[in-house]
């Protein structure tokens, strides 16, 4: 018998924002990546509290992936981080925080929310038609024909994660390395729809990092190889090496049913009939003078052995990772059936070989072209080998985003602030036709700038993670950071050396001011001037397309959850 | 999700660390003390040696915990070795690192002037390597030496030495035994070393005094384990097995034995093909057992490498036999590959004796249900069965054993299990089936007799079936079959097989695997100074010069070379705090080494701490006076007198073996351990994932946590 139960109804949450919890929460959400951001951010252990891997980590990525929220507006912020994390893998943190701060700085305007909205989307405006127009201050052009630009980029983004346990000769290590396998991802040939190769990452946790190596194709790991036999490999007539690439199981199994039952006659044996056909399959292969058989999942040990005699190499256990790759880089078609085989799947190689690194035996499938390539990366842990692998995935997708919008933005703070001075001199110069396109007061425009700058802000203020102070100066606008310890005096030009991004020394007089928290008095600014010089080796560099991306989901995030009036939970 | 946070001024997870790495204080340094590790609930316990075996034993639930265990693993993974000197510098640091957060030293400050810290202590104490032809030499000359100074012929190990700073030194030794009046106590070393290469093939240590003439007295003290003149029991602790050490009498004579059964031990004369011998031995740390063991392995292995080429030292020729029920004195090496097998196939490996036969190799198991690995058995095929006698096992045990007939295989070596049912009837046709045979036990045969592993017995051609592998039962040195109960030791071999099984045994079960731990350890010691191609000085050389050069760093002040560094840097305000706090954060650095120093000197002298401590300050002090550090320690080193202070009370008693040590595996043991270190001190939060809200909500310990 069946019991019914009567239906509660769903729970109104009216200006759920206004509520004690939310604010809390969001302050804590916020306290947790602001003390993450940055090359001297904190990591977070991420476990499960009974025993098991622990991920220690400050990029947002693993954070804000792992962390189940009750709350629906925090929900919402997360949803959207990590959405554009999706696309842009980096700024992250940034977005988050600048959100948060936004969502802070917003409400304790005590104005109305669609004014706010208003206003900050005519400032959004600003930074966009700014960061877009070419007498941007705070961006600088990405020179392809030297390599120092896309180098300062990377390393910017190692430095940025201290999970990783990078030392200094570590980093530059990796930032090489990273640049050199993009560079064998760009067609050599760009015709009008180039596509980008790939760099797979083949783990060697528990190794040195400075043991990494970039190498052009694909490495395959073989366990139980011999590798005192040298390698014979069937060659064909152009001295290239045939290739047949299968993503079905060959272990001779796929007789099994999904469901049903095969009854059969004693003395059949379907096995026996499987590796028959797989026997087959390995003789056309060899007639169609393939070299090489590489298998997504496991060959029969007949057929291998089949295939051995035939000096055609067999290699399996690829993995699904490899198959897209795979197929691109040696122009087969992944075989999805052994009762059809056609001629026209087959695809080329250049060479085959063994390589070992530590204790692992891989074989290494050279390419004609080196569109795909391998980065061997190490790390001496599990934890900090996760970070790296990550650290490096952004780095590599930051260096494809940069080649369509050649274009980097000023790091350490720096962008932030200059902005922040930008929009500060920018709203004080309005023409009154602008408040009355926005419908506000001049009054409310100068409180949401200012709560915007403050953000922005904020932002750059979440770098810094000692008690030191932070300055910046009336000229560029620039971000600069005092070490701990020192009483707050006037004389700034003793105790800072270079701004947070690298570009400005402490050689003129550049009218520091402390960069004040929430309370300061607004200052009146002049346009921020931009540097003299903009090529400089060793700058804090961030990614252009996604900081911009990050300043607008920011910013439109920020406004859905001011605009949020109820929340309707269904608590059944 | 809860959300706890860790970095109050006291440090959750450094403590964690800190009082983790007190439990392994005691397994540093040449002379450990075994630790039982009792389980509570079941009150059964483990006796453990080593950092590795501690950590697998306690119960790592904490985050901080689970990251040292994952290091550790990490670094035995690698290296086999230095996890001891790993989990005590993540104690020392973390302590050390506690104490500057108690000041205020900013994180960040800690964390640059640390790693900065570290990396220029790798850098200064690269000056102390030496390459292992350079050691080689050294070791060999040193041994040789008494024969040239027997026939008063000193020259012809004067000019094989490597350097004139060594030539030098070792002129004034040759001279020192009969020509000059006893001078000074650095003979000792070479000394030594020469005698025990003489006595561990010739003699049993008893009459060792009778049989070395021209010793000097203090040099018996080293090698007489009745303490003939004077009180040796450190030293005893030193050269012998340091647990039970009444065992050591019979296990030196029956050492003998072995080596003249199954090998050449290593003997003075013969010290240009065994200077890796030397080496195994400069590197074994007190560990007798295993080096005597390594050095016939390394002997074997020479040899086979003179005539065929191939490696000096190869790890994966190398397998390991233990024995339970045999007094340790039996351990030996025995070329080929020694196992152990049931008393029923006893009669099969008696009547193989003396044959050469076709031998098998299968990498699987050898039963019926067995498939390679990635078959996925169909549970829903029935097959209809026309004749109910015939019963499917036996239909298969009777193709497989003609199979086997057919190729007239006499012996197969299976990496996995074997069908019991097959193994009787192969034991009826004199066919031997050894199971769980690892896979580089494997290749070894299948380089010599031309077999080639197959996975299923179905499979098998003519080809794949190698021949001229031998089997005899194994016997211990004394020429004793072994009957230990319930299984038999067996030896199998091929001509010119370059593999060689360890026999392990001992008598007490709960050290076996201690033993084998020791040995590995030893073995790998050895491949990766031969890997690196270069050793360190041993003996606490190494730290002592990261000391002095922390020292030198604290009192330098901030350098132009290091504005250049920032600028390199481009963190201005991480170096600029970083010089604030510079000296009191290189301290804590130093203080990691020294505290090992202090720990090592303590559990082998039995010093007591302020004694080391003196002894430690008055090397650095020397050092610095001196001028160059490392020219101080070296000379030390060679004198054998470092951290030794020659006015202790245990002055002349560590006389003896050059102790050196591996680079690659000891900086990285260093880099990991800070690393760790660093790792925990920048985590201020733990983030506790999965569905445990309601169980931290109500836990006792709730209000440490925040819930989002």
């Amino acid at each position: 018998m069946s019991r019914l139960e009567a239906k509660k109804p769903p729970l109104f949450i009216t200006e759920p924002l206004t509520k004690d919890g939310v604010s809390q929460s969001l302050s804590l959400l916020s306290g947790i990546l602001k003390s993450c951001y940055g090359p001297a951010g904190r990591l977070k252990q991420l476990h499960n509290g009974v025993g098991g891997y622990v991920c220690t980590t400050s990029q947002s990525s693993a954070i804000l992936s792992r962390l189940p929220v009750s709350h629906p507006v925090l929900g919402v912020l997360m949803a959207s981080v990590q959405n554009h994390v999706s696309r842009f893998s980096d700024c992250g943190l940034f977005t988050a925080i600048l959100c948060c701060s936004l969502i802070e700085n917003f409400k304790s305007l005590n104005i109305a929310s669609c004014t706010v909205i208003k206003i900050s989307k005519h400032l959004l405006s600003f930074c966009m038609d700014y960061l877009k127009s070419e007498a941007c201050g705070c961006r600088v052009a990405v020179d392809f024909s030297s390599v120092e630009t896309l180098l300062c980029l990377v390393r910017s983004i190692l430095r940025s994660k201290p999970a990783c346990m990078l030392n200094k000769t570590e980093v530059d290590h990796l930032t090489t390395l990273i640049v050199k396998a993009f560079l064998f991802t760009v067609p050599c040939h760009a015709e009008s729809n180039a596509v980008l190769g790939k760099c797979v990452i083949v783990p060697m946790k528990g190794r040195r990092v400075v043991d990494s190596t970039v190498l052009p194709g694909l490495l395959i790991e073989t366990p139980e190889i011999q590798l005192a036999n040298p390698l014979t490999i069937k060659r064909t007539s152009s001295n290239t090496i045939k290739i047949a690439l299968f993503c079905v199981s060959m272990s001779g199994d796929s007789f099994n049913p999904e469901e049903g039952t095969i009854t059969v006659h004693h003395g059949i044996s379907l096995e026996m009939s499987e590796l028959n056909q797989l026997l087959d399959v390995g003789k056309q292969l060899v007639n169609d003078e393939v070299g090489l058989v590489v298998c997504q999942k496991v060959i029969h040990p007949s057929l291998k052995q089949y295939l051995k005699e035939n000096s055609v190499m067999a290699v399996d256990r690829a993995g699904l990772s490899l198959m897209e790759p795979l197929s691109r880089m040696t122009g087969s078609k992944p075989i999805a059936s052994i009762h059809l085989l056609s001629p026209s799947c087959y695809g080329s190689l250049k060479d085959v070989d063994i390589e070992s690194f530590a204790s692992k035996n891989f074989v290494h499938l050279i390419p004609n072209d080196t569109l795909v390539c391998s980065l061997i990366l190490c790390n001496r842990n599990e934890t900090a080998w996760d970070e790296l692998k990550r650290a490096c995935e952004t780095a590599e997708h930051v260096l494809q985003l940069t080649l369509k919008e050649p274009l980097a933005l000023l790091g350490g703070g720096c962008t932030e602030t200059h902005l922040a001075s930008y929009i500060r001199h920018k709203s004080c110069s309005l023409s009154t036709s602008s408040f009355e396109d926005t419908d506000c007061s001049q009054a409310e425009y100068q409180l949401v700038a200012e709560g915007f700058c403050r953000s922005l802000e904020s932002v750059a203020r979440s770098l810094n993670h000692d008690d030191g102070e932070i300055l910046t100066d009336m000229v560029y606008g620039h971000c600069w950071f005092v070490p701990p310890g020192f009483p707050p005096v006037s004389n700034w030009s003793d105790l800072v050396s270079k701004c947070g991004c690298g570009i400005n020394g402490n050689s003129e007089n550049l009218k520091w001011r402390l960069l004040q928290g929430q309370f300061g008095s607004p200052v009146i600014h002049d346009c921020p001037k931009e540097p003299l010089v903009k090529i400089a080796d060793f700058l804090t560099l961030d990614c252009y397309a996604a900081k911009c991306s990050g300043l607008q989901v920011a910013l439109e995030t920020a406004h859905l959850i001011l605009d949020l009036l109820y929340v309707i939970k269904d608590q059944n | 999700m809860a959300f706890r946070d860790v970095n109050a001024r006291r440090h959750i997870g450094l403590q964690q660390l800190s009082s983790l790495a007190l439990a392994g204080r005691t397994l540093l340094g040449p002379v450990k003390s075994c630790k039982f590790i009792v389980d509570e609930s079941t009150n059964q316990s483990t006796l453990i040696c080593s950092a590795v075996r501690l950590i697998e034993s306690l119960d790592l639930t904490s985050a901080a915990g689970q990251l040292l265990n994952e290091t550790i693993q990490a670094q035995n993974k690698e290296f086999k070795t230095g996890m001891s000197t790993l989990l005590f510098l993540v104690g020392a640091w973390s302590n050390a690192i506690m104490e500057c957060l108690q000041q205020n030293v900013p994180v960040s400050a800690i964390v640059s002037v640390m790693s900065e810290g570290l990396n220029s202590c790798c850098e200064r104490v690269q000056c102390l390597q030496i390459s292992i032809h350079d050691v080689n030499k050294e070791l060999c000359s040193s041994s040789v030496r008494p024969n040239t100074f027997k026939s008063k012929t000193c020259q012809i190990g004067c000019d094989s030495l490597p350097n004139p700073q060594l030539f030098l030194y070792f002129q004034k030794d040759i001279s020192v035994p009969e020509v000059i009046p006893i001078n000074s106590c650095s003979h000792q070393d070479d000394d030594c070393n020469f005698k025990k290469h003489l006595v561990s093939p010739l003699a049993g240590f008893g009459s060792v005094a009778s049989l070395v003439k021209p010793v000097g007295d203090k040099s018996t003290s080293v090698i007489s384990r009745s303490g003939v003149t004077t009180s040796s029991c450190n030293k005893q602790k030193l050269t012998h097995s340091r647990y039970f050490s009444t065992l050591g009498k019979s296990y030196f004579s029956s050492q003998q034995g072995n080596f003249q059964g199954y090998l050449l031990g290593t003997s003075a004369d013969s010290c240009e093909c065994c200077g890796l011998g030397h080496l195994a031995m400069a590197l074994s740390h007190g560990n007798e057992t295993s080096m005597k063991l390594l050095q016939s392995i390394v002997t074997y292995q020479q040899e086979r490498a003179e005539h065929s080429g191939s490696s000096q030292f190869n790890v994966a020729e190398i397998v390991t036999c233990c024995l339970l029920g045999l007094p340790e004195s039996y351990s030996c090496a025995s070329p080929g590959f020694v196992t152990l097998v049931s008393p029923e196939q006893v009669t099969v490996v008696e009547y193989f004796e003396d044959k050469l036969l076709r031998i098998l190799l299968i990498d699987g198991d050898l039963t019926e249900r067995y498939r390679h690995l990635g078959f996925n058995r169909s549970c829903n095929v029935r097959t209809i069965v026309e004749h109910p006698r015939l019963q499917e096992e036996d239909l298969w045990l009777s193709r497989m054993l003609d199979n086997l007939i057919n190729f007239e295989v006499n012996l197969v070596l299976v990496k996995g299990n074997v069908c019991e049912n097959l193994m009787e009837r192969c034991i009826a046709n004199s066919i031997l089936l050894i199971s769980s045979v690892t896979w580089n036990v494997l290749c070894s045969f299948g380089e010599v007799t031309g077999a080639q592993p197959v996975t299923y017995l179905t499979q098998l051609n003519a080809s794949f079936v190698g021949s001229g592998a031998q089997v005899e039962l194994w016997k211990a040195c004394d020429g004793r079959a072994m009957d230990l109960g319930e299984l038999v030791p067996v030896r199998v071999k091929a001509r010119g097989i370059p593999l060689l099984t360890a026999v392990l045994t001992t008598t007490i079960a709960s050290k076996m695997q201690l033993i084998e731990d020791q040995f590995w350890t030893l073995v790998y010691r050895l491949h990766h100074a031969l890997n690196d191609k270069k050793v360190f000085l041993g003996g606490g050389a190494v730290e002592l010069l990261c000391l002095s050069h922390i020292q030198m760093l604290a009192e330098q002040p901030l350098q132009p070379a290091n504005q250049n560094a920032v600028k390199e840097f481009h963190n201005p305000w991480l170096a600029a705090s970083a010089t604030e706090y510079k000296s009191v954060v290189l301290q804590a650095l130093a203080s990691g080494w020294k505290q090992y120093l202090l720990v090592v000197m303590c559990n082998t002298t039995a010093a007591s701490e302020l004694e080391a401590c003196t002894s430690v300050d008055h090397h650095l002090r020397k050092a610095a006076d001196c001028g160059s550090p490392s020219a101080y320690i070296l000379k030390e080193f060679r004198r054998g007198d470092l951290l030794r202070d020659g006015a202790g009370p245990f002055a002349g008693h560590r006389e003896g073996l050059k102790v050196y040590d591996n680079v690659t595996a000891k900086t990285e043991a260093w880099r990991r351990a800070l690393d760790l270190v660093l790792l925990v001190l920048q985590t201020d939060a733990e983030i506790i994932t999965g569905p445990r809200k309601n169980q931290l909500l109500n836990s006792h310990a709730s209000s440490e946590y925040m819930f989002l």
